[in-house]
């Protein structure tokens, strides 16, 4: 039977409490680090060469998806009770909003240098050192709203002009698309500073520290966040009826994109599934 | 100087400047070492000019505030040699050899340091290799022309010294590069989807 993500603003006491042991034990086994690793890994720009499976490119949201739902699996071999939580944003939108209670995932780093002091995930508590990092910094930062030049979180409004979109992606289907629901929704605008950071992208801007990087990993509000944008997957299908993942079959020979983007029949690196596969996730879990 | 862009006369900055940084924090210096930064046009080709110019772009970027039609000439500038360039910088730190373009600035007290390294073959015409304190700074490269870098992630930059300022911000006080060599593995996905084969990486 289908398990439920939840608003995690409604969760319970005990559930709060399960989420976070269960992070706090794959990190102690040393599993957590292994999801770390692998988003540093597989963040191929759309400049380089080579295929791009996890970002600037349509398999941004399946790629998402099917690590958010290795990482639950991980969790729940812990306490078989625990799902991901989503965090909505366009709602929890302060510094002392609900995520970022004492008992979740703890507050904003410290003005002095960034670390978080408080929560299950401080330094100090011993069990969230950071191992793999793109800086020697053993210790979880954040920057909430960025103090020097505070930014505000995406909009309700902001999150429908993506939803309202009826076409999956478009060509050429990377960081410059202007059109189409994936990259509205990743955020690569044009131009400079902050107009140009948009839904996902935008959030791990305004999370900062360790958020803003490649080992973005290491914050936990890393899967809250992406629970939130993969239940826009979810929105934005049940809103369009019939649209599905694009491109359907990969680009034609002599198109730039060849070999540069997973098509909804190719396995997306590094698991053995196609984003046709991941386009339904009625059979295993549901969002409240 | 000007240089034209597709018969579209473009300003860039030049020489050594002092000015204060966007965040109000100590002094920039820029340096050159290579003698070309003068090419008449941006190439769409990957020649020699293409990366010095290219280089003039990453280095020229100390600017005065408010100055938006610099502003809008140089990201113009930035695309077109943004085109013209192969991808891909990865960090070293030997020291530069005779042809090659180097910026070097303090920036809020980080030394930041990069050269571009020609290549006589391949495709690529060569690479950025930018370090702070040292340490390899990693850098990608957008469709778009402009530069992200391991640090800041989701937001890209102009030039290569765009990116490498935009990580020593993020930077916390004490805190350095850590010596990652992740590299990107698009290359290597796209031979094992190539080649029918599965990565033996799992999540």
């Amino acid at each position: 039977m289908a398990y439920t993500r939840k608003d995690v603003g409604n969760l319970t006491r005990e559930e709060r409490r399960r989420f976070v042991d269960a992070l706090l034990t794959i990190k102690r086994r040393g599993e957590y680090d292994d999801f770390v690793r692998t988003h540093i890994r597989y963040f191929t720009a759309d400049g380089e060469n080579g295929l791009r499976p996890a970002h600037m490119a349509p398999s941004f949201l399946p790629w998402h998806r099917k690590f958010l739902l290795e990482l639950e699996r991980a969790l729940r071999r812990v306490d078989s009770s625990v799902t991901v939580p989503y965090w909505d944003w366009t709602r929890h939108r302060t510094t002392t909003s609900v995520p970022w209670r004492e008992d979740l995932m703890g507050g904003n780093g410290r003005r002095s240098d960034q670390q978080v002091t408080t929560g299950p995930f401080a330094y100090a508590h011993g069990n969230w050192t950071l191992r793999e990092g793109v800086t020697d910094g053993e210790f979880l930062t954040r920057d909430l709203g960025r103090a020097r030049a505070p930014i505000q979180l995406p909009t309700k409004s902001e999150l429908e002009w993506a939803l309202k979109d009826p076409v999956y992606d478009v060509a050429p289907w990377d960081s410059t698309a202007r059109k189409g629901f994936r990259n509205k929704l990743e955020g690569w605008g044009t131009g400079r500073g902050s107009a140009s950071w948009l839904n996902h992208n935008r959030v791990h801007r305004w999370v900062g520290g360790v958020m803003l990087g490649g080992a973005s990993v290491n914050d936990p509000i890393f899967w809250l966040h992406h629970a939130f944008i993969d239940l826009q997957w979810t929105r934005w299908q049940r809103r369009h009826r019939g649209a599905r993942y694009l491109p359907a079959t990969p680009p034609g020979r002599g198109d730039a994109q060849r070999g540069r983007i997973v098509a909804r029949h190719q396995k997306l690196p590094p698991w053995d599934v196609t984003p046709d596969e991941l386009e339904d996730m009625g059979q295993i879990y549901r969002y409240a | 100087m000007v240089v034209g862009i597709g018969g579209v006369p473009v300003e860039t900055g030049t020489g050594t400047s002092t000015t204060s940084t966007a965040s109000g924090v100590g002094t920039v210096s820029t340096r050159r070492t290579c003698g070309t930064v003068g090419a008449a046009t941006v190439r769409t080709g990957v020649g020699p000019g293409a990366a010095a110019t290219a280089a003039a772009a990453a280095a020229g970027t100390s600017r005065p505030a408010g100055s938006t039609r610099r502003e809008a000439t140089r990201r113009l500038l930035a695309s077109a040699v943004a085109a013209a360039m192969a991808p891909v910088v990865v960090g070293a730190s030997r020291p530069a050899r005779p042809g090659d373009t180097t910026f070097e600035e303090t920036y809020r007290g980080r030394r930041i340091r990069g050269v571009w390294r020609h290549r006589s073959s391949g495709v690529k015409a060569g690479e950025w290799h930018v370090t702070v304190d040292g340490r390899p700074l990693h850098l990608m490269r957008r469709a778009d022309g402009t530069w992200l870098s391991l640090v800041d992630h989701y937001q890209s930059y102009r030039t290569p010294l765009e990116a490498a300022r935009g990580a020593v911000d993020e930077l916390g006080p004490g805190q350095r590069l850590r010596d990652l060599a992740p590299g990107p593995v698009g290359e290597e996905l796209h031979r094992l989807l190539m080649g029918g084969a599965h990565g033996g990486v799992h999540a």
